[in-house]
């Protein structure tokens, strides 16, 4: 059995004139989260779509788990959870009838709903009709469903957009728990900060193609600068910044001549963000 | 294709379509929809009747009376007489005698014959018999010994009489059936409009069960409400395999409109525009047994035509498979082909 739980060589999707995802190749560990990080229209969601068998690649391959996803799609299926990105829910069904609904689609026979409802905080709203929940709800029940059949790997596409910080937090539990199950994670994500903190790699895609893939450390350390960060009072009794780049010849001595000389009030260290690296290497930002 | 994914599906088709509540209002716009139509009928009746001659002797007076609304045209023989009044291009036809002017048995009256269709209305065959008497009373200034012999051309279905209500049972079918295009397009148009559709494909569910799922509902609901409705209604009482396979076959037919709707409609608003027209035109037929004789031959080219005129024949005259298999295979290719069509597009779109 394979090694990488996903295995991408020179995958290829145009919509038209319009290249979605440009003989991109990218492979991915069992056990491991990789952040997909990108633009809208970047191409994430093709990718996803692809990998997960609802499209046909029109160049390249997919192999998840060993299996090729274009000749394997039934079988593959039964291994992966998806969380798509808009809310696709039964809304006139309750909570439990949903799970039980894919559950039952899986072939699965004994599924314990409500330990899987209460995993992701919803107990004491699974009889309700999911069209009385919160956005945050759903989002909640939508990763719920994508783990009924405890996937190998587990597809998300935006889990967190436009969702209050405990429910973000509350789903970012439950991806690390997958992830200590042995699960694999494929996070696609506007939210960098989400990103770094829950991957431990990611790749950025710009324009159909990955333009970086590494951990976000490595990235940081590659592409990003490090600098002490002060705020010194003048003689004049006002409030001026001060900034030292670290890694650098002169940076010891910078620092020695600040603290020497200067009066500080405030100093911290400061290191690049995802986001900083992502519009240096591709010269825009996430959100556009 | 998996036979328990496939029931799996089935069970949450029905289970959504029993808890929405737009059934309810479906009834409502129904009966609106009866006031539409009412009001939509002409206020006024066609009254140009086209009567077929075929004579064997000069009446010169015959042409003085191809005026107000009377069409007189003349067949070449007997049997092409017969033949246009059976394929309604003569609302009747006179057979005139060649003794009809001078009987060559002055013991015996010349015969004229009138030929009718099965659904000419009585008070066309009235009118007829009192035209030939006075078209021989104008041309001879006199009237003269004569009998006038009526012949329905296939099977006569005025000749027996038939309550109202039970005339409305083909329309009473049809509505049923049509009813449930509102339900079915509504499921499937929140299914992908919700994308639901696509989270059931990210599972080992296939297309090809959502869309047997679909089928089975939409042709299972539309199918046991049209039987039940026509079992209460007495419809079943004379030939009850006829009725259920023409409801049968009905029931694919409306699926069928179905597939085609929901590739359109993206709301329930939008669900009722788009099955508004249609429903209208499926169900223009259905008087055609309410009103004999109101509707001409381009009623044919709808298709629901053929499962109202089988419903009618065989609910309300018994008629047998012999009657009604032409009607039954018209309504099994137009099935065919709209189910086909319809599945067809369906599926590119949740593609």
């Amino acid at each position: 059995m394979s090694d990488h739980a996903i295995l991408v060589e020179d995958l290829y999707y145009s919509y038209g004139k319009i290249i979605a995802v440009d003989h991109i190749s990218f492979r991915v560990a069992r056990g491991e989260i990789l952040g997909f990080l990108g633009p809208n229209g970047a191409g994430k969601t093709t990718t996803i779509n692809m990998l997960t068998g609802q499209m046909k690649p029109q160049g390249g391959r997919a192999i998840l788990l060993g299996m090729e996803v274009s000749k394997n799609v039934k079988k593959i299926k039964e291994y992966i959870g998806v969380c798509f990105e808009t809310t696709n829910l039964y809304e006139q069904m309750t909570a439990i009838e949903n799970l039980i609904l894919f559950a039952r689609l899986y072939g699965i026979q004994s599924f314990d709903a409500i330990a899987l409802l209460k995993r992701v905080g919803l107990q004491g709203r699974e009889k309700d009709r999911v069209q009385t929940y919160s956005k945050g709800m759903k989002q909640r029940l939508m990763v719920a469903r994508s783990l009924v059949n405890s996937p190998e790997i587990l597809f998300l596409d935006e889990p967190t957009a436009g969702l209050d910080p405990a429910s973000a937090r509350a789903i970012h539990d439950i991806i690390l728990q997958e992830r200590k199950r042995g699960a694999t994670v494929f996070l696609t994500t506007h939210d960098m900060m989400e990103a770094d903190k829950l991957s431990d790699r990611v790749a950025f895609m710009n324009q159909g193609k990955i333009v970086a893939l590494d951990t976000p450390l490595n990235l940081k350390r590659q592409y990003g600068k490090r600098a002490l960060q002060a705020k010194v009072v003048t003689a004049g009794g006002n409030l001026e910044d001060r900034e030292i780049e670290l890694d650098k010849e002169e940076t010891a001595e910078k620092v020695k001549n600040l603290f020497s000389n200067e009066n500080i009030a405030t100093i911290h260290s400061r290191e690049a963000t995802l986001e900083d690296i992502f519009i240096k290497i591709t010269g825009r930002g996430l959100a556009g | 294709m998996s036979m328990r994914r496939i029931g799996i599906l089935l069970s949450k088709d029905l289970s959504l379509y029993f808890r929405k509540r737009v059934i309810v209002y479906l009834t409502f716009i129904g009966l609106i929809f009866y006031l539409v139509i009412y009001f939509v009928m002409p206020s006024s009746v066609d009254e140009t009747l086209k009567i077929g001659i075929y004579t064997q002797t000069a009446i010169p007076v015959i042409s003085e009376l191809d005026e107000q609304g009377l069409e007189i045209a003349y067949a070449s023989s007997q049997k092409q007489l017969r033949e246009e009044v059976i394929s309604g291009n003569y609302t009747a036809g006179v057979s005139i005698p060649e003794d009809v002017m001078q009987p060559s048995d002055p013991d015996k009256k010349p015969v004229m014959t009138l030929y009718f269709a099965p659904d000419a209305p009585e008070e066309i065959r009235d009118a007829m018999e009192f035209f030939v008497k006075e078209m021989i009373f104008l041309q001879m200034g006199q009237p003269l010994p004569l009998e006038v012999s009526e012949e329905i051309l296939g099977q006569d279905m005025l000749s027996t009489p038939i309550p109202t209500r039970d005339r409305l049972r083909p329309l009473i079918a049809v509505f049923i059936l049509i009813m449930e295009i509102f339900g079915l397009t509504y499921l499937i148009s929140e299914e992908i409009e919700g994308r639901t559709a696509q989270a059931l494909l990210s599972t080992p569910a296939t297309s090809s069960d959502i869309f047997m799922a679909k089928s089975i509902s939409g042709i299972g609901l539309a199918f046991i409400q049209a039987v039940l409705i026509m079992t209460i209604v007495g419809g079943m009482n004379r030939q009850p395999f006829i009725v259920l396979v023409s409801l049968f076959l009905g029931a694919a037919l409306t699926t069928g409109v179905s597939f085609f709707i929901s590739v359109k409609a993206r709301d329930f608003m939008s669900v009722l525009s788009w099955s508004f027209p249609v429903l209208i035109i499926l169900i223009i037929p259905s008087f055609s047994v309410i009103f004999p004789g109101a509707l001409t031959g381009w009623v044919k080219a709808i298709p629901t035509y053929y499962l109202v005129d089988t419903v009618h024949r065989a609910a309300n005259f018994g008629s047998g498979w012999g009657d009604v298999w032409v009607n039954l295979l018209i309504l099994f290719g137009f099935t065919a082909l709209i189910f086909w069509a319809g599945l067809y597009v369906l599926r590119r779109k949740f593609q």
